[in-house]
């Protein structure tokens, strides 16, 4: 292990800090919305933005981000227009940035210029700046705002979106709202944890919050305390063995989730029932 | 709005499904006054639904003019829904999901209290109150998923009074629950109208599943209205047993 002195890590730790909050958060609506191959359309679009820059001479980070947030502009209106599943239109989407971002590369061929866009799916412990941490902070302190905001509305949406429309909430602006916000959060963090495991980062702290709480509002506060213990303890330990620091950071994550898979009360009740009901006893309350 | 003057005021309507050429109900012509208690009778089909999702705005209509309080659905259906209550036709919820009975109550009332608003304490108040009288005030910290049926059904309803609405919109409430439950949500029901300034409009494709404090029954069959008066003498036309013994034979 080489001895980096702290300071210059200190960016990339407050980068792993708010990235952590910011995909966990947004973690908590995309899962239950059943969205979490947003995190795999985001990725490939800032791939495809990454090619894009490297054919036109634009810092292809900038192109890349720029790109993650046009696909987070569009998904919303486009899913509520076309009338289809979010999924489906994540998957249409995906398969548009991959395809553009070959083409692109394919105008610009070259090793370079094919692993300067490749890079942007893996993510480096480094590259995080000040700008990007600034950049990160007012997305964490826009996003907990909003959650405070509108946390009645949210919660509504998640709960039954028509249920929630009928009660006279507009439930579209709600749920662009959240696609907005996973664009950016995604959008972000693709520096520090890469464009391939952003989407573990919005999942795996919050499934493994939602293992220990039936409570909204304890899982809202949970998940992103997994979440930026998953990327501080990520972050040490690639630094420790020099892994690659999106990696250690979704191994870490993964390893929360399944040991709350394994001790999850919730799980263990459900155990519980079935046991009992093979045994006969049909109601546990 | 005082005892007699329409709430709602439907005038030859068509509700076409975005795709369909053929309208799901059509020519529907309905007046419902304050203190009305109507069941809303027909086959699987019948366009029971789109019509109360035609009332409240969440299927624009096609044809014709309908308001709500005096105010054009398609225009001000935002605000209409504020205070039009609607308890949703049983769906399936994910045991784990991770909502308390209190807090789905409440978000009923987020529309009615307003964008950047917060639950004050008289919100609360009426949550509770609205729990109270469903009888499900002790369920209030248990979540929504580990309901039974009945009890999930309560917890809607609960839902709806909570946006202390002016109409109630009930999507066949009563199927899928036990006699006990059936009975249970029944009382709930007729007391609901005997206590509170309001009219509601219930769901059901079945004729025994009429709350005794019905005024008046609408029966639909493909679209149209085909019979709409008082429950003795709905109940007693020919053509009811026709359409819904016609059912029974598919």
């Amino acid at each position: 292990m080489t001895e980096i002195p702290w300071l210059f890590l200190l960016p990339s730790l407050l980068g792993a800090i708010l990235a952590g909050f910011v995909c966990s958060s947004m973690g908590t609506f995309v899962v239950r919305m059943n969205l979490s191959s947003i995190g795999y359309c985001m990725s490939h679009a800032a791939f495809a933005g990454a090619a894009f820059g490297i054919l036109f001479d634009i810092e292809p980070m900038l192109s890349a981000v720029l790109f993650a947030f046009a696909t987070a502009f569009i998904l919303g209106p486009l899913s509520e227009k076309a009338k289809l599943e979010s999924n489906v239109i994540i998957g249409f989407l995906f398969s548009v940035m991959i395809a553009l971002g070959f083409i692109f590369l394919y105008a610009e061929p070259g090793e370079a210029a094919t692993g300067k866009a490749l890079s942007i799916l893996w993510g480096s412990l480094f590259s995080i700046t000040y700008n990007d941490v600034l950049l990160l902070f007012v997305l964490a302190f826009a996003l907990s705002l909003v959650i405070i905001i509108f946390y009645k509305e949210l919660l509504s949406v998640l709960f039954h979106r028509k249920l929630a429309e009928a009660s006279g909430i507009n439930t579209k602006f709600f749920y662009s709202l959240v696609l907005f916000f996973t664009g950016f959060a995604v959008a972000l963090s693709l520096k520090l944890v890469g464009g391939l495991l952003v989407f573990a980062l919005i999942v795996n702290p919050t499934s493994t919050a939602y293992q220990f709480s039936y409570d909204f509002k304890k899982i809202l506060l949970l998940s992103p305390l997994i979440g930026i213990t998953s990327c501080l303890v990520g972050f040490w330990v690639s630094y420790l063995v020099d892994f690659p620091v999106g990696a250690s950071i979704v191994i870490v994550s993964a390893v929360f989730f399944a040991v709350a898979l394994i001790f999850s009360p919730k799980r263990r009740r459900k155990r519980l029932f079935h046991k009992e009901k093979m045994n006969g006893v049909s109601d546990l309350t | 709005m005082t005892q007699g003057s329409d709430l709602i005021h439907l005038d030859h309507i068509d509700t076409i499904y975005e795709g369909e050429r053929i309208p799901v109900i059509r020519d529907i012509s309905l007046q419902v006054k304050l203190g009305e208690f109507i069941a809303l009778i027909g086959p699987n089909g019948a366009g029971k639904t789109t019509l109360l999702e035609t009332i409240n705005g969440l299927l624009p209509f096609t044809n014709g003019v309908g308001t709500v309080f005096g105010k054009n659905i398609q225009t001000h259906a935002h605000s209409i829904r504020k205070n039009i209550g609607y308890v949703i036709q049983n769906f399936e919820l994910d045991p784990l999901a991770p909502f308390l009975c209190k807090d789905i109550v409440m978000a009923g009332r987020s529309g009615t209290i307003g964008l950047f608003r917060f639950p004050s304490k008289k919100d609360w108040e009426i949550v509770w109150e609205s729990m109270a009288f469903v009888g499900m005030i002790d369920y209030a910290n248990r979540p929504i998923g580990k309901l039974s049926g009945g009890e999930f059904q309560k917890i809607l309803l609960a839902r709806a009074l909570a946006q202390r609405p002016k109409i109630l919109l009930l999507d066949e409430p009563l199927s899928n629950l036990d006699v006990s439950a059936r009975r249970q949500m029944e009382t709930i029901l007729n007391h609901v109208f005997d206590t509170s300034d309001i009219s509601i409009l219930m769901v059901s494709h079945d004729l025994q599943y009429i709350p005794s404090n019905c005024t008046r029954i609408i029966v639909l069959d493909k679209g149209h209205i085909v019979l709409d008066d008082a429950p003795e003498s709905v109940l007693e036309t020919e053509s009811i047993n026709r359409i819904f013994h016609k059912e029974q034979v598919s």
